[in-house]
């Protein structure tokens, strides 16, 4: 009763189509970058790491788009390189995080008891640290690279699922459709499988295109300090942390540049996870 | 005081158009109860937002809901404040979820008091506590410090009533106020409503889609079908002699306690896009003809205060041949396949125990205390009781979904504890739920082939198996790729019976099969139950709160009181010629149509699990206890051929004399 609205004569309702317009506005963003990232050799004309000798710190326009930095690199081609380790690492360590913590949170929240009580006290030490201050120590722990950087992130947002798939399962375990394959003579893996995974995925999808946005973050918060993927391989977190003595000297175009291209990604990610969100909503008022 | 006048309303949602309500018209005057029946999807709720003006977003009202005077549709917003306290109030479906539950139940009456009638705060406690007693709450002022979750289901609707009638209201609204009830309780609320009208002369408009519960207190009542009235009378020419062919299908739909079968009509209620331009009964009814297919029927009078919409207006009794005739019906009804195989006991329960253990600390609710069962092949055993009498508890105990913590059960000769996957799949469920019980996103060829998959059955002998299941139920097998949630409560619980038949099981539960379900679906499914319990190969259990679905077709039953057996015995014997005090009670409270009920037992007080603790259980609610009852636990005595667990049944049917001379 309480979302009705008191109006006898009014107008249609505005929550599908606003959940509809950033479900698009979001992706449009997200396959913008990865083309970017996928065509950034055809354009560009400077490789990510090749060096002009002759242009350090060259202003924007002429040779170099977008000017290039202290080591004489095209900022315009690191921009766009730059896109692949991070769209990647992000997506790849989402999509770890969730296959692993899916398997724990169905594990802990079926099977409960003993087990339940050992996953969720290492969830507890996992999410008792800062998420950054966890990935700063897993990632000087692991060391840097494509991979253990994708381990780093994807640790750190496991627990988050685990958690959030545990609770799903829990209410989910006492529906009667369960007690029903229970009675038709499922197994327990069956169970888990068949019914609890397809219908615990719900809120796991709307939380992950969130939760790429933070992993973009956390990646270029640890190359930033140093402590992610470094130079020479383009990298915003690292070409943003390179180029701040230049930005106090005038010289935006090393620093800004790959700063507005991780806003840019964060934002897509964002409003993709606010419309799937917005329309679960508009689904379950329905 | 109430007049609605051709009122329509349109509900526009993106990409789809919903006409609630076409052309309703009908009134409520002081002092009056009007009933307003018809199955989920005809508008009965829709009305009543309309009344107190919360209609939905996106919908467009034309027409007029006049109440005294004005037009609620046309008032503002600080109009409207005014109407919904004063004016009208209403009484929601689930009391519970309507109340605030951080708040004892006193504080948010009080309150209400305080802001609507410029009580000061002590005048409005004693205001609270005279409410309170006036809808039957016993020792008020206890009951005002209780929170939401602290109160029975009957408790709290009664709460919810005094909230309503608190604000002195001209109409009280109840929309469905029983649904979920039972029925010694359902009698003791409508009762309420019935003396809100009678004493302070309120109209009130009591929506249901039960007929039969609400014919007793209703002065005048309004059929509903697809937003559209179809018919409107006094109550006992409408429900005893209707003449619209919707009205009558829906009371056929009912079975009756006495024995009545229920008569299924086939189909379901379209969902109109606009107001139609034909009679929108006409593709479900046998009296259809052209005439009924291409024009609306206009709304004529047959009599003063009776009209309806109809071509075709019946006039024949109603039930031509109820009259327990039943009894032949049924004994033809035990073919001879049964009695061939009757040696195979399918069910054994001796002396079973539930406890649910709380999770902290020692405590537990004992749901079963010593329920000893039996059923051969080609059984079927009732099995009946208020809620919290241990039912449900039995079903899960019978399906191994809780553990005895005495006693044993055994399905088809095996102990439930000691089964292996495949033979657990010999008892199959069919569940409350319909849609709730399939897998949301699973296929409905999956949901049915579920007990096939565990039996390791070849995947083109359980495409088969499927197919034969679905013939069965008189489904399309197009609906196999589709997902429960595109699915009718009525094809969904087809489904659920399907996947308990595909296996070829040796025992089926059905635990309250069709209370989720609409009138007429339930007469279709209880037809299609009927014919599956007949089958000699397997026993059925029957659980069910309403004792005339029961009747229809369980050979034996058995009353379950607060997790012990109080009697059982044959069907008709229990129900024609019932002994202990609570099957009599039970009996008494069922709803009957076209008759004066004579209870001859009134339970006292509601049901209340700590009763079970020493003693008859019944003793706190027994008009004829006696100091034996209390401190003695009783057992079945048989009687005929069926059994009884209360000492003083000789000396009953003087005793039930006396107290109603």
């Amino acid at each position: 009763m309480a979302s009705l609205e008191m109006l006898p004569v009014v107008s249609g309702t505005k929550d599908g189509r606003f959940a509809k317009a950033l479900i698009y506005v979001g992706s449009g963003i997200l396959i913008v970058a990865a083309l970017a990232a996928i065509f950034a050799p055809l354009l560009s004309s400077w490789g990510p790491k090749e060096i002009d000798p002759s242009g350090t710190l060259a202003a924007p326009g002429g040779e170099h788009l977008l000017g290039s930095d202290g080591n004489g690199m095209d900022v315009w081609s690191r921009v766009l390189h730059a896109a692949r380790i991070d769209l990647g690492i992000a997506v790849l360590a989402v999509a770890l995080a969730v296959v692993v913590g899916t398997l724990l949170g169905l594990l802990a929240g079926y099977l409960g008891g003993w087990v339940d009580d050992v996953l969720m006290r290492i969830v507890d030490i996992f999410q008792a640290f800062p998420t950054f201050i966890l990935a700063l120590a897993v990632s000087a722990l692991l060391g840097g690279g494509f991979f253990n950087l994708v381990i780093t992130i994807a640790a750190v947002n496991a627990p988050a699922y685990a958690r959030l798939v545990r609770a799903e399962v829990r209410t989910l375990r006492e529906m009667q459709y369960i007690e029903a394959a229970k009675t038709s003579g499922a197994s327990t893996l069956g169970i888990m499988w068949r019914h609890l995974l397809p219908n615990s995925l719900t809120p796991v999808r709307v939380i992950a295109p969130l939760n790429c946005g933070w992993a973009m973050l956390t990646l270029a918060g640890l190359s930033f300090l140093g402590l992610g993927v470094t130079v020479p391989t383009a990298e915003w977190g690292s070409m943003i942390s390179l180029g701040t003595s230049d930005v106090v000297a005038g010289r935006w175009w090393t620093s800004v540049p790959p700063g507005l291209a991780l806003l840019v990604c964060v934002l897509g990610f964002s409003l993709l996870g606010e419309g799937l969100q917005e329309r679960a909503d508009a689904k379950s008022r329905r | 005081m109430l007049q609605i006048e051709d009122l329509s309303v349109v509900i526009h949602r993106p990409g789809r158009q919903v006409a609630a309500l076409s052309n309703v018209s009908f009134s409520v005057a002081p002092g009056e109860v009007v009933g307003l029946v018809g199955e989920s999807g005809g508008g009965k709720s829709m009305v009543a937002r309309a009344i107190v003006g919360m209609l939905p977003s996106g919908s467009h009202a034309t027409g007029r809901v006049g109440f005294d005077g004005d037009d609620v549709l046309r008032m503002d917003a600080a109009a409207l404040a005014h109407h919904r306290g004063r004016g009208a109030a209403m009484c929601f479906q689930n009391p519970r979820g309507a109340l605030s539950p951080t708040r004892t139940v006193g504080r948010q009456l009080i309150d209400r008091l305080v802001t609507h009638q410029d009580m000061d705060g002590k005048r409005a406690a004693e205001s609270a506590k005279e409410l309170f007693a006036a809808v039957g709450i016993r020792n008020p002022s206890r009951r005002l410090e209780a929170y939401p979750h602290e109160l029975s289901g009957g408790m709290a609707q009664r709460v919810m009533i005094s909230l309503a009638t608190g604000c002195a209201p001209g109409l009280l609204i109840a929309d469905e106020p029983t649904t979920g009830l039972d029925v010694t309780l359902t009698r003791e609320i409508l009762r309420q409503f019935r003396h809100a009208a009678d004493t302070d002369g309120r109209g009130v408009l009591l929506i249901s889609h039960d007929l039969a519960s609400i014919a007793e207190v209703c002065d005048r009542v309004v059929v509903l079908y697809a937003g559209t009235v179809v018919e409107t009378g006094p109550a006992a020419q409408v429900l005893r002699h209707p003449a619209h062919p919707y009205t009558r299908a829906l009371l056929r739909s009912v079975p009756d306690v006495s024995g009545g079968r229920a008569v299924a009509t086939a189909g379901g209620m379209p969902l109109m896009t606009a107001a139609p331009h034909n009679c929108p009964f006409a593709p479900r009814c046998a009296h259809a003809t052209d005439v009924c297919r291409e024009t609306r029927p206009e709304t004529k009078a047959l009599s003063s205060g009776w009209s309806l919409a109809c071509f075709h207006p019946q006039e024949e009794p109603l039930f031509a041949d109820t009259v327990p005739s039943n009894h032949a019906e049924s004994s033809g009804h035990a073919e001879p396949g049964r009695s061939a195989e009757a040696g195979r006991v399918v069910l054994r329960v001796q002396d079973a125990h539930v406890v649910y253990r709380s999770r902290f600390g020692s405590g537990g609710h004992h749901a079963l205390r010593g329920v000893s069962l039996e059923i051969k092949a080609g059984e079927t055993l009732g099995v009946v009781g208020e809620s919290g009498c241990g039912k449900s508890t039995l079903a899960k105990l019978i399906m191994g979904l809780v553990e005895p913590s005495e006693g044993s059960v055994e399905v088809a000769g095996k102990s439930v504890r000691k089964q292996s996957r495949v033979e657990r799949t010999r008892a199959q469920m069919v569940f409350q739920d319909p849609i709730g019980s399939l897998s949301p996103r699973r296929t409905v060829a999956d949901s049915i082939a579920e007990p096939l998959r565990a039996a390791k059955v070849s995947t083109a002998e359980r495409t088969k198996k499927t197919e034969a299941a679905l013939q069965r139920m008189e489904l399309d097998s197009s609906i196999l790729t589709r997902m429960p949630h595109e699915l009718s409560g009525g094809q969904a619980q087809r489904i659920g019976i399907a996947r308990a038949l595909v296996g070829q099981p040796d025992l089926i539960v059905f635990d309250e099969p069709t209370s989720a379900l609409d009138v007429t679906v339930q007469a279709q499914i209880l037809d299609v139950i009927a014919d599956v319990a007949a089958d000699a190969g397997h026993g059925s259990v029957f659980i069910s709160h309403d004792l005339a679905t029961v009747r229809g077709f369980a050979d034996r039953v058995v009353v379950l009181y607060l997790g012990r057996v109080v009697e059982e015995g044959p069907v008709d014997e229990v129900f024609d010629n019932p002994q202990h005090p609570y099957t009599r009670a039970l009996l008494g409270s069922a709803p009957r149509l076209g008759e004066t009920r004579t209870a001859d037992v009134e339970l006292v007080k509601d049901l209340d699990e700590a009763d079970a603790a020493t003693g008859c259980a019944l003793a706190a609610r027994c008009p004829f206890v006696t100091d034996t009852c209390r401190s003695q636990e009783q057992t079945l005595q048989p009687y005929g051929e069926s059994r009884a667990a209360c000492w003083r049944i000789p000396e009953l049917p003087a005793l039930i004399g006396k107290s109603s001379s």
